[in-house]
């Protein structure tokens, strides 16, 4: 794949897009908004055209807000803040969770499958399915930059290989948190693996022997180094502990390519110590001084 | 450091009078229905070293359960199997890396989660509050008789060596752990690692994250309906069904967890009832309880 024909393909896919307006519904959703915050539902048009879904929380008072942006996750459901979040993020934060295509609440007329999403049109970069799933991660970044409660100087994006893929595709993005899973060197490390969902991937080639060169070309226009020369914002790579498939040093590559500067946390193989840097980091950046006041109670020091 | 975590902590939850009474009489309409199980090939996921189907069964109301089932190509006549239960948000895995390690394995997906929604959907956030002032209709009611179910699966199965059955997950998955080993005898081992739904209306004031958030949302909004709430889950706490459990198991927690209270695992720990019983509880570490490097699980010699 050349780099122009790597250009032209997302050209098209955002150009497409663009054809389709937003048409945001906003609806308050009483039984999950608190003293400290509202929530939103949000359904919105993307690529296809396709209705998606999103939860949206606003924080009490007058703003400006830094804001974190969930794109949709690698599961097929859709969480408002992450699991194990403290809620109280949200006092701080606007925040924005979209449901891709395929995920719940964005399941109809297409419901993902877990596993299965990763391979689902793989053959074909023109119609495989991340194809529109980067179209719906962009589409829900424009729609959050739409609010007049956000400070757009402090716009993080949090989540898998779409978070980066996100912000090298639109504006807006000030910070990134990425943990690669899904499009590094795919076709080079899938066959290592034994765990899903790269292993989706020798699934299908096992089935289908004879399309391995073509999901070496699809992959090719997802792979993240692509990408990464266009992310110009502060990014925080969270990569596996060392010895791991993803690791840091298998994540240079992508680190040295991108455009913006760039930070790597090496997995402690404690979700308690791995989740603290990433939540100290994203308040440092967003100059939050009161981060303990965001953070689980069994995180908290005092 | 986060302040250290006290293992003295007393849980609120009391056993209903009639726990006993309520659950025999669920298992008894359960009973009746037939399992009408079928196994379906999945030469998709198969590779050389494990057979990969999908299973389908009946559970109660008649609602069709979906799981994986996976085996490994090379097995003993009678091989040790092993039941894994989901978490709250995840999407049941293809339990492949446990049929590597010689047995076979079960991935329920109960109602509610994927493959299984057909019938029953209240989504996620919603299914820890689905009904949640009776206990004749609580999402769970139906939700525990599912993962139960795998292990009727299991036993209807020539090929299960039904004096080795175990049962494992985390989060929800240890929390069905502890409600599985306490209500089929037929366990002979189980591992719970983060234990959810145990000590809900202490974690509740333990803890502001979701999922457990959902049933302070719910209460914020009805706060009328709080003793009916109390009331149903006290019959679906895994603290009530813990001193049912007879076989050995081991429980991992993590000092630093933010989803289930760590607190709430001490209490659970106390109060389940088999003598080979081991905590396992690991500072400096979340949710995933030790789970990434260190944490126990089920073996038995001469697989």
């Amino acid at each position: 794949m050349t780099p122009e024909a790597f250009r032209g393909y997302w050209q098209d896919t955002l150009g497409a897009l663009t054809r389709w307006p937003a048409r945001p519904e906003i609806d308050v959703l009483p039984l999950r908004s608190i003293a400290f915050a509202t929530l939103y539902g949000v359904r919105l048009t993307s690529l296809g055209p396709y209705r998606l879904f999103g939860y949206l929380s606003i924080p009490t008072g007058t703003g400006p807000f830094p804001a974190i942006y969930y794109p949709p996750k690698y599961q097929s459901v859709l969480e408002i803040i992450p699991q194990g979040t403290a809620n109280l993020q949200r006092s701080r934060y606007i925040t924005f969770s979209l449901a891709g295509r395929g995920q719940r609440n964005a399941d109809t007329p297409f419901a993902a499958m877990f596993p299965g999403l990763l391979t689902e049109g793989i053959d074909d970069v023109a119609s495989y399915i991340f194809r529109g799933i980067a179209a719906d991660a962009v589409r829900g970044l424009e729609f959050l930059l739409t609010r007049r409660e956000l400070d757009a100087a402090r716009v993080v994006v949090v989540g898998n290989d779409l978070a980066l893929i996100t912000a090298a595709l639109t504006s807006g993005a000030t910070r990134v948190v990425t943990t690669p899973a899904l499009f590094y060197e795919t076709t080079a490390l899938a066959p290592k693996t034994q765990a899903y969902p790269l292993e989706e991937v020798n699934d299908y080639l096992r089935m289908f022997p004879a399309r391995a060169e073509a999901v070496r070309r699809t992959l090719a226009y997802f792979d993240l180094r692509a990408f990464a020369p266009r992310v110009t914002a502060t990014t925080l790579v969270m990569a596996g502990a060392r010895g791991t498939l993803l690791d840091g040093p298998a994540l240079r590559p992508l680190l040295t390519a991108l455009g913006g500067q760039a930070t790597v946390h090496d997995s402690e193989q404690s979700s308690y110590r791995d989740g603290l840097y990433a939540e100290r980091w994203m308040a440092a950046q967003c100059g939050i001084s009161d981060v303990e006041a965001t953070l689980p109670e069994h995180w908290r020091t005092g | 450091m986060p302040m250290p975590v006290s293992a003295e902590y007393r849980s609120k939850v009391h056993k209903p009078d009639d726990f006993d009474a309520f659950w025999d009489d669920v298992l008894r309409q359960a009973s009746a229905i037939p399992l009408d199980a079928e196994v379906v090939p999945d030469p998709l996921r198969t590779s050389d070293d494990v057979e990969v189907f999908q299973v389908f069964y009946t559970s109660l109301e008649r609602v069709r359960i979906a799981a994986w089932y996976c085996r490994p190509e090379r097995r003993a006549e009678r091989t040790p199997a092993i039941l894994l239960l989901p978490g709250y948000q995840m999407d049941p895995p293809i339990p492949k890396e446990w049929a590597r390690k010689g047995y076979i394995a079960l991935s329920v997906a109960p109602r509610g989660k994927l493959r299984s929604n057909r019938q029953f959907n209240p989504g996620y956030p919603n299914l820890l509050t689905h009904n949640i002032v009776d206990r004749h209709t609580y999402a769970y009611r139906g939700f525990y008789v599912d993962t139960w179910r795998g292990i009727d699966f299991l036993l209807s199965r020539s090929e299960v060596d039904p004096t080795r059955i175990g049962v494992t997950g985390s989060s929800q998955g240890g929390g069905l752990t502890i409600t599985t080993a306490a209500m089929r005898s037929q366990v002979r081992a189980a591992a719970a690692g983060a234990p959810y739904l145990c000590g809900f209306m202490d974690a509740i004031e333990l803890t502001h994250t979701y999922p457990y958030e959902e049933i302070n949302d719910y209460l914020r909004l009805h706060p009328d309906r709080r003793p009916e709430v109390e009331e149903t889950l006290a019959y679906f706490d895994g603290i009530s069904f813990a001193d049912r459990i007879s076989c050995p198991i081991i429980v991992n927690i993590g000092l630093q967890d933010n989803v289930c209270p760590p607190e709430t695992g001490y209490a659970l720990f106390d109060r389940i009832g088999a003598k080979d019983k081991q905590l396992y509880p690991y500072d400096g570490h979340g949710h995933e309880a030790g789970r990434i490097g260190s944490s126990r699980a089920i073996s038995w010699g001469g697989r």
